[in-house]
């Protein structure tokens, strides 16, 4: 029996940024909705949004049309410069498949 | 929830976020909702209590793996056992990237190994001329092979070839490599008969394009139904890498390296775009009719095949290309004599392809169209509607054995062609001599 060593061939990989911390509530807090418009967002956003609405009578959400909208439209730095200027406190973002 | 993961990763994230699932019945048109209302839960956790597996910045290397191994043929079964269960191989054996091995393929460049490439996405692995070598190595590569890798990947990564879209998309998204220049003949990349492979006689383009796909998958993320979600893979293990038959081009007719990319022919260079598939044309007639009828009719055979109501000539539609209609050097030559130019063949094509607006209205086309971002939303007014902005959006390709019975179109999906000129190394001359003695001279003399 001997050693082999072989490569991972996978590279490596950098962790810039840290996911931001996760909120204490939702009560008074605004929560942005950002569509990319595909896959039925149109349908299950405004869902999502009623849903949360139900439980959290004080939550307030700010509409995908507050925001950049569409695939190639929210990858941006306007969807960034918009999350600020709306003072959000949280983002839902749709959807993916 | 792979594709997001990549995504995140991409962005400078660990590989995870928070996010809510569901079959992919409910993102369909009509779809039944119920399953949105019964993750309210999921919603609720994902703002208030999911935690992520990293709390810290910085670089997490991939590491060296330590086997036990009795001998050859147990550290090859050990490697593609490991590298199967990983997820990091392909189905197809691989070579164990040992440290030598590894050594072996860097004699292929002068650049230092560490040398930063850049990040492959969606995943955001980072490339470096080692990891370039490691998979050449584990595809069965040879040193002589890198320096085109090394180009093919460095073009791939250009933020203008948006790779992080179609490496996760869901269509058969794969990239062509186009070598110009002699290095092509000089490492045995195929410009001749068996052009897309496999031919023992020239190999290098099957290793440097499965060395592709396997940092695509490896370094990238592009694991089929998690990192990308390609319904049908991407066609091929070894995606399409040939040479154009640039030393029997007619007079007139200049390489595609330099027609796109104002390289001067004779340079070594890789022009890549993206494909989304091929298509075999039998352009020949019935050997009754005079050569001009049978060259017009075999165009319009040709444009036939590109005139589809196909959304991918969108994405390429101004700036990028329709796809590459590949001729044989034997036809080529034909349609010179004839009085055809390259633009001229463009031109025909381009005409040829135009779809009415009833079919772009009736295919749903127009509804892509408009979805898109400017300039392509007013084009669809256009009647009828063309494939490319320009003739000179659709390539012609040089290549392919001396036989007049077929054509070749590889559909496009392709934003940009992107360029990059190929570096050999120092040792470049001893390299070829050793390839030579190690699978036989690669002049045409000794070619079948």
């Amino acid at each position: 029996m001997t050693n082999l060593d072989v490569f991972d061939p996978t590279g490596a990989i950098e962790i810039t940024q840290l996911h931001a911390a996760r909120l204490d509530g939702l009560d008074g807090k605004r929560v942005g909705i950002i569509s990319n418009d595909e896959w039925q967002a149109h349908r299950t956003l405004p869902l999502v949004t009623e849903i949360l609405q139900r439980d959290f009578s004080d939550v307030e959400i700010i509409p995908p049309d507050q925001f950049p909208f569409g695939n190639d439209q929210i990858d941006s730095d306007d969807t960034v410069a918009a999350a600020k200027a709306n003072k959000v406190d949280a983002i839902i973002m749709g959807n993916a498949a | 929830m792979g594709v997001v993961k990549n995504a995140v990763a991409g962005l400078g994230f660990d590989q995870d976020a928070p996010m809510v699932t569901f079959p992919i019945d409910v993102f369909l048109i009509e779809s039944d909702l119920t399953p949105v209302e019964g993750g309210k839960q999921k919603f609720i956790d994902g703002l208030l209590d999911w935690k992520p597996a990293a709390d810290t910045k910085g670089i997490r290397n991939a590491e060296m793996i330590d086997l036990d191994v009795d001998d050859y043929e147990s550290a090859v079964v050990k490697t593609n056992n490991l590298f199967l269960t990983n997820l990091w191989a392909d189905g197809l054996p691989v070579i164990p990237p040992t440290a030598d091995k590894i050594d072996w393929i860097l004699q292929g460049t002068d650049r230092p190994r560490d040398e930063h490439i850049g990040k492959f996405m969606p995943r955001g692995g980072i490339v470096t001329v080692e990891t370039c070598a490691i998979s050449l190595a584990m595809s069965g590569g040879r040193p002589e092979y890198l320096p085109v890798l090394l180009a093919a990947v460095e073009t791939i990564l250009q933020p203008e070839m948006d790779h992080d879209k179609w490496q996760s998309t869901s269509g058969m998204t794969f990239p062509v490599i186009v070598v110009n220049g002699p290095i092509a003949k000089d490492i045995r990349i195929n410009s001749g008969f068996g052009l897309m492979g496999p031919n023992p006689q020239a190999p290098a383009g099957g290793s440097i394009g499965r060395a592709v796909r396997l940092m695509q998958q490896n370094v990238g993320g592009a694991l089929p139904g998690t990192g990308t979600m390609a319904i049908f893979g991407a066609m091929r293990y070894t995606n399409a890498v040939i040479a154009e038959a640039e030393d029997v081009l007619p007079d007139g007719w200049e390489p595609h390296a330099t027609e796109w990319h104002s390289i001067e022919r004779g340079t070594n260079s890789v022009s890549v775009f993206v494909a989304t598939g091929g298509s075999n044309v039998i352009r020949r007639g019935t050997g009754k009719e005079t050569l001009e009828v049978e060259a017009e009719d075999s165009l319009r055979r040709v444009a036939t095949y590109m005139q589809t109501a196909n959304p991918h000539y969108i994405r390429g539609w101004t700036d990028g290309s329709a796809g590459a209609v590949i001729i044989s050097p034997v036809v080529a030559k034909q349609l010179a004599q004839l009085g055809w130019t390259k633009k001229k063949v463009r031109e025909f094509l381009w005409e040829h392809t135009k779809i009415d607006k009833k079919t772009v209205i009736d295919s749903g086309l127009e509804q892509w169209i408009r979805a898109s971002t400017d300039p392509v939303a007013q084009a669809a007014d256009i009647d009828p509607w063309p494939i490319s902005k320009r003739p000179d959006g659709i390539m012609l390709l040089v290549a392919g054995g001396a036989h007049p019975t077929h054509n070749f179109w590889l559909q496009g999906n392709a934003l940009t062609v992107g360029k990059c000129l190929v570096e050999t190394p120092s040792g470049w001359k001893g390299l070829l001599e050793q390839a030579d003695r190690d699978i036989g001279c690669a002049d045409d003399l000794c070619i079948i």
